[in-house]
């Protein structure tokens, strides 16, 4: 029997519970890390002191209120687009897909800015409470998705199809999104101009309770349904005569995965590639694994995202460039690496 | 022969349309209990659809289909993959996934919300692989199996659902010879031996009466012909249906009829009728 020179998958060589083991202690350190990094270095065993309750009291307040929500924030916006985007590529079988490339990203931006468009007023206070902001990113992003499967109509099986309909409908909401940051009576323009790159820096524990609070529900929906991933994996036909109801069950994933997405960018900006990256990386590290692929996805997006927001506190300081800046800096050339690559997958 | 044995499936007055084109075209159908049944007919008869159709795999697909008398339209998802399996025409599957972990996928319509992998799910699984002989190869990723191995490992999948009726679309397109015989031997046995009912789409028309119990010529979305492929294998027929002048012969090593088709460049050099 021929054996191709292949090199054994990472996850063979170590045992997919060692992987894991190993990014969740990558994520703890570099958590600690970003908390100790900022104007004064905080020494890492003091940052843990204050975690775990103790420590002096400007320390907790540097901990607690500045330094902590971003980290947080970073955290928990990255590991959940990290999802959306893992979801995304399993459900189209199509390693290029994400969160941005699907038009989401774009259109929770345009979203958010006719948000703050419509509810601010000339002493650039909202009118309204920001919790609605996610509902207005939801609203976006799930309309650009919608558009998108609308407009790809039966060809929406078609994961290639369905790539470029989000490509376009991504241009339009972003092109759209510019209009109306220049045209319109956005008055808190730093907050809009913040979606535009993304950013964590000025975040408050108030927009991450809302943040949390909205996306625990999702977060279960998108974990049970993530038990029917693996007869997704197959074509239309197998899929369907295994009794998976496909189409139902595709935009049922469509839909949490732009749930996440949206959540997560209304908070935080534009930083959709790392929706991208980070469902690739894990699937590169632990291989067709789901739970500990979904895991693994979510720690490396939390990663990249706190990491990018630390890069540009350390390099940038006292300029603030946008954390979604970095992440796209970073995910370009690798993106351009998976278009170059020699395709495989794709049916 | 219908008249005989009770159909299992019924299909009655199955139309499909995509935009103007009538692809099925009120077919009807008798599909008998634990034989071979063979759909043939030219490219785009539509064959592949009815195959499909009976396995409800269409939307706006009209008229019914009977199991047992029962409407599958009646039937759930899942409780229809627990009675009829397809192996599509040309599956995929992610090149990284494994031979088992394909083969246990066809366990997915046995499984429910809290009712998780059992031990009659593995032996199933353990069947279906020893059955095809695929059971070595199951650590071994689909992107590296050879053609042969594929189709096994698919059909192992197929098996693993349990299913009573089997529906197999061109399962030996893209085979060599001896991985061609290998398949439909296999096949053949799963009818001889277990009195499963057979439904398979075959191109090459020889392959379809030397292992057809009842053959059926689909042409232009309609049922022209079925019956014993002694009955259906005559010249004017495939003239017809196939538009080829061919000669029948008896195959001399099974006794089931063969077709040679006359070219039109090559000039004949024996007359036969």
């Amino acid at each position: 029997m021929s054996t191709l020179a292949v090199s054994a998958p990472a996850e063979r060589r170590f045992g997919i519970g060692a992987i894991v083991l190993i990014i969740v202690g990558l994520f703890v350190l570099l958590t600690l890390a970003a908390i100790a990094f900022g104007s004064t270095w905080i020494p890492l065993e003091t940052v843990a002191q204050v975690i775990l309750g103790g420590g002096e009291k400007t320390e907790k307040l540097v901990v607690w209120q500045l330094r902590m929500p971003r980290v947080m924030a970073a955290a928990i916006a990255g590991a959940a687009i990290a999802f959306s985007g893992y979801l995304l590529q399993r459900i189209t079988r199509n390693e290029l897909a994400s969160p941005g490339v699907l038009g989401v990203v774009d259109g929770a931006a345009l979203g958010v800015v006719l948000f703050l468009a419509i509810f601010s007023n000339e002493s650039n206070a909202l009118t309204v409470s920001v919790a609605w902001q996610p509902l207005a990113a939801a609203i976006g992003a799930l309309t650009a998705i919608s558009l998108v499967f609308i407009l790809s109509g039966r060809q929406s099986s078609s994961a290639i199809r369905l790539l470029l309909f989000g490509i376009a409908i991504a241009a339009v909401a972003k092109a759209l999104t510019t209009v109306f940051m220049l045209i319109g009576p956005v008055y808190q323009t730093a907050q809009a101009a913040r979606w535009l790159a993304g950013a964590v820096n000025a975040i408050s524990w108030s927009e991450i309770q809302i943040m949390a609070i909205c996306l625990v529900p999702t977060v279960l929906l998108a974990a049970w349904l993530a038990k029917d991933l693996p007869p997704a994996d197959l074509d239309d036909v197998s899929s369907r005569s295994i009794g998976l109801n496909l189409p139902v069950y595709r935009i049922a994933v469509f839909f949490v995965a732009a749930m996440l997405t949206s959540i997560a960018v209304a908070f935080v900006g534009g930083v959709g590639f790392l929706g991208l990256i980070a469902p690739h990386l894990a699937r590169l590290l632990v291989g067709r694994a789901r739970f500990a692929g979904i895991l693994a996805s979510c720690l490396i997006g939390a990663m990249m995202l706190i990491g990018a927001d630390l890069l540009v506190r350390v390099a940038f300081t006292p300029l603030e460039v946008p954390a979604g800046t970095v992440t796209a800096i970073v995910g370009a050339p690798y993106f351009l690496f998976l278009l170059m690559r020699k395709d495989k997958t794709n049916g | 022969m219908a008249d005989l044995v009770p159909s299992r499936i019924e299909v009655r007055d199955l139309t499909l349309t995509y935009g103007h084109d009538t692809v099925l075209d009120a077919l009807n159908l008798p599909i008998p209990r634990g034989k071979v049944t063979v759909l043939a007919g030219p490219n785009g008869c539509g064959k592949s659809t009815l195959l499909r159709a009976i396995r409800r795999l269409h939307t706006g697909q009209k008229g019914q289909i009977l199991l047992d008398n029962v409407d599958i339209a009646s039937l759930g998802a899942k409780d229809l993959a627990r009675q009829i399996g397809l192996l599509a025409q040309n599956p995929s599957a992610p090149p990284d996934m494994t031979v088992e972990e394909l083969v246990r996928l066809g366990r997915y319509p046995h499984q429910a919300m809290l009712q998780p992998w059992s031990e009659r799910d593995g032996a199933a699984v353990n069947r279906a692989m020893d059955g095809t002989g695929v059971t070595g190869l199951k650590t071994r990723r689909i992107g590296s199996l050879s053609g042969g191995q594929l189709q096994r490992a698919w059909i192992a999948m197929v098996l693993a659902q349990e299913t009573d009726v089997i529906c197999l679309d061109e399962p030996v397109n893209h085979l060599d010879m001896a991985h061609q015989l290998d398949c439909l031997d296999l096949v053949l046995k799963l009818n001889q031996e277990d009195g499963r009912t057979i439904v398979l789409v075959l191109h090459d028309l020889n392959l379809a009466a030397r292992y057809a119990d009842q053959l059926v010529f689909v042409h232009e979305g309609r049922v022209r012909a079925l019956g014993q492929p002694e009955e259906l294998m005559k010249p004017e027929l495939l003239a017809e249906v196939f538009e080829v002048d061919a000669a029948i012969m008896t195959d001399p090593v099974h006794g089931r009829p063969i077709c040679i088709p006359r070219g039109r460049a090559r000039a004949a050099v024996q007359e036969v009728a």
